[in-house]
C-alpha cells in the first residue's frame, strides 16, 4: 500500500483531516452511551467526593483493628504462596510450549498452531470463570485457587513468551548453527539466554498480577485472603476489610519493588 | 582446497538468484567475494555451510561435497568452518568468553553442549585465543557492552574455536570504522598465512578487496564474471562487475517514478 500525495501540505492535511474524524466519532460514541444509560457526568462527578468521604469514615482501620492482624497476615501469606508457586509452574510449562509454539523455533507447523490455539483458549477464559469451573471437581480449596490462576497464567505466559523468541533476531541463531550447533543446542545457548530477561519481567510481572487475582479467586474457592476480606465485609467489620484492602496494596507495592530490584539484578 | 561447481539456487518460482557458479579458494589465501548489491555475495556463503539450501550443483571441501552430505555429517562439517557476519551475532547477554566457547557446540555431545560443560582445556583454549584477538581484558565483559569491533573480533575467536579449515565471512567490515577494519582484516590476513585457513570473504569496499585479497571472484546479477588474482583486476573489470544490467536499469528507474 502506497499513498500518493501530491505535497506535503496535502498529506498533513489529510492526516489532519483523519484525526479530526476519529476524535468527532469518539465523541458521538461517548454521547451515544450517556443517553442510552442517562449517564450524567457532572453530577456523578460531585457524587465522588461525598462517596470518599463515607469510604475513609467506614474502611479505614482503627486500634481495635490491629487484633485481626494475625488470621490476616496468616492468609496473605498463603495467598502470596499460591500465587508466586502458580507463576512459577505455568512459567515452567510455558517456556517449553513457547518453544514449541514459536514460528522460528517450532519443530513443526502443526504443533506451533495446536500451542497458539491452546495458550489463547486458556488466556481468553476469565480467572473468575476458570475458578467457577473448577469448583465443581476441587471443591473450595487452595488448590482450586492455584489451578485457577495456573492456567490463566499458563496461557498468558506462554503467548508473551511465544512473542519473546519471535521477536529475537534469527540471525543469531544462523550463527549457532553455522557452528554446527543442534536444534536442543541452539535453544539452550541461544534462544533461552536471549530471551531470559524478558521472559523474568513477564513472570514477575504475573506473579504481581497473581496477586490481586487470588484475591478475587478467594472470594469464589472460599479460601486465602479473598475469603477473609468477604467474611469481614458480609459481617460489617468494615475496618477490617479495609485493612486488608490496604495490606494487599502494600504487598503489591512492595512486590513491585523488589522486581525492580531483581530485574535490575539480572539485566 | 573450496571447488564450488556449476551452484545455482532460485528463490520461490522465477528469483534466479545464482546461475552456475563456479570458482575455488586456495588455503592460506585471501579470496574476496565482490559486486553489486543484490549480485548473490550472502547466498553464495550461506550456500557453502548449507544454511541456505542450493538447487543444484557441486561444493567441495577437500573433496568431500558439502551437499551429499547427511544432518550428522552436515553438523560435522559446519563445525570445521567458522563464519563471521555484518552484524557479529554474538548472543548478547553472554560473556565474551562463553560465545567464544559456542565455537565447540558442533564437537559436543548434545547434553553437554546444552547445559555448557566444557572441559578445562576448552576454557584456557577459548581464553588464549581472547587473547590472541586482543581482548584478553574482555573476556568476562557481556558481550553487548562491547564496541563493535570488538564484538567482530570474538566473532572471529569463536570461529577459530572451531578449529576451522575455512572462514565465511559476509561483509564483517560493513559496519566499522576504519581503524576497526583494518585491525579485523589484518588479523584475517594472518590467519590465511599463518595457519593455511582458506579465508572467503564477502565484500563492498574494492580498495580494501585490493589491499587484502589474494583471488578475486567477481559476481554480477548472480553469474561469475571474473576470477583471477588480485593483479589482474584493472578498470575494465570493475566495470564488468559493477554494471547495471539493462533490466536492473529499467527496475531502478521504475522504483524512483
Ligand atoms: N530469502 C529470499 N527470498 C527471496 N529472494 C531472496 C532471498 N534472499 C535473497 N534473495 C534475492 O537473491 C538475490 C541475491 O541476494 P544476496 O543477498 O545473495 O545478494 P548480496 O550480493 O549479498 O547483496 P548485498 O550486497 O546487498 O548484501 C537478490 O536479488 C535478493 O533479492
Ligand atoms: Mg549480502
Amino acid at each position: 500500500m502506497k499513498a500518493k500525495y501530491s505535497s506535503p501540505q496535502q498529506f498533513f492535511r489529510q492526516r489532519r483531516m483523519r484525526l479530526t474524524v476519529v476524535l468527532v466519532i469518539l465523541l458521538l460514541i461517548y454521547f451515544g452511551s450517556v443517553l442510552l444509560v442517562n449517564f450524567n457526568t457532572f453530577s456523578s462527578l460531585a457524587q465522588i467526593p461525598a462517596g470518599l468521604v463515607w469510604l475513609f469514615k467506614t474502611f479505614i482501620p482503627n486500634q481495635h483493628t490491629t487484633t485481626y492482624l494475625g488470621p490476616i497476615f496468616y492468609q496473605l501469606w498463603r495467598t502470596l504462596i499460591v500465587s508466586i508457586s502458580s507463576t512459577i509452574c505455568a512459567a515452567l510449562l510455558s517456556l517449553i510450549f513457547a518453544v514449541l509454539g514459536a514460528k522460528t523455533t517450532s519443530p513443526n507447523r502443526v504443533l506451533q498452531l495446536t500451542v497458539r490455539f491452546g495458550a489463547s483458549l486458556l488466556r481468553n477464559i476469565p480467572v473468575v470463570a476458570w475458578a467457577m469451573i473448577l469448583l465443581f471437581s476441587f471443591k473450595q480449596s487452595d488448590f482450586t485457587g492455584f489451578l485457577a490462576l495456573f492456567f490463566m497464567t499458563l496461557g498468558y505466559l506462554t503467548r508473551a513468551f511465544t512473542e519473546t523468541i519471535e521477536d529475537l533476531d534469527t540471525e543469531k541463531l544462523h550463527a549457532l548453527q553455522a557452528v554446527g550447533a543442534n536444534y536442543f543446542q541452539c535453544v539452550f545457548c541461544g534462544v533461552l539466554p536471549e530471551a531470559a530477561s524478558t521472559m523474568t519481567s513477564w513472570v514477575l510481572y504475573m506473579i504481581e498480577n497473581n496477586i490481586r487475582d487470588a484475591t478475587l479467586v478467594g472470594i469464589l474457592t472460599g479460601t486465602g485472603i479473598g475469603f477473609l476480606f468477604n467474611q469481614y465485609f458480609k459481617s460489617i467489620r468494615y475496618d477490617a476489610a479495609g485493612l486488608i484492602v490496604l495490606l494487599i496494596a502494600a504487598l503489591v507495592i512492595v512486590l513491585e519493588l523488589t522486581s525492580t530490584q531483581i530485574r535490575r539484578a539480572i539485566a | 582446497m573450496l571447488k564450488v561447481n556449476q551452484l545455482d539456487k532460485t528463490y520461490g518460482q522465477d528469483k534466479h538468484s545464482l546461475k552456475s557458479v563456479s570458482f575455488t579458494a586456495q588455503p592460506g589465501e585471501v579470496t574476496a567475494i565482490i559486486g553489486p548489491s543484490g549480485a548473490g555475495k550472502t547466498t553464495i556463503l550461506r550456500s557453502v555451510n548449507q544454511l541456505i539450501r542450493d538447487d543444484g550443483g557441486q561444493i567441495l571441501l577437500d573433496d568431500q561435497d558439502i551437499r551429499q552430505a547427511n544432518k550428522a555429517e552436515l553438523r560435522k562439517i559446519r563445525h570445521h568452518i567458522g563464519m563471521i557476519f555484518q552484524n557479529y551475532n554474538l548472543i548478547s547477554p553472554l560473556t565474551a568468553l562463553e560465545n567464544v566457547l559456542h565455537g565447540r557446540l558442533g564437537a559436543k555431545s548434545t547434553l553437554a553442549g546444552m547445559f555448557g560443560l566444557y572441559s578445562t582445556a576448552e576454557k584456557t583454549e577459548a581464553l588464549a585465543l581472547l587473547t590472541e584477538v586482543g581482548l584478553k581484558d574482555y573476556a568476562y565483559q557481556r558481550c553487548d557492552q562491547l564496541s563493535g569491533g570488538q564484538q567482530q573480533r570474538v566473532g572471529i575467536a569463536r570461529a577459530l574455536m572451531q578449529h576451522p579449515k575455512m572462514i565465511l565471512c559476509d561483509e564483517p567490515i560493513a559496519s566499522l570504522d576504519p581503524k576497526s577494519t583494518k585491525i579485523v582484516m589484518d588479523i584475517l590476513r594472518q590467519l590465511a598465512r599463518e595457519k593455511q585457513l582458506i579465508i572467503l570473504i564477502n565484500l563492498h569496499q574494492i580498495d580494501i578487496a585490493m589491499d587484502y585479497a589474494d583471488h578475486i571472484v567477481g559476481i554480477n546479477d548472480g553469474a561469475i564474471v571474473f576470477e583471477g588474482p588480485t593483479e589482474q583486476v584493472n578498470e575494465a573489470v570493475l566495470q564488468k562487475i559493477y554494471r547495471q544490467s539493462a533490466d536492473a536499469k529499467v527496475k531502478v528507474a521504475a522504483n524512483e517514478s
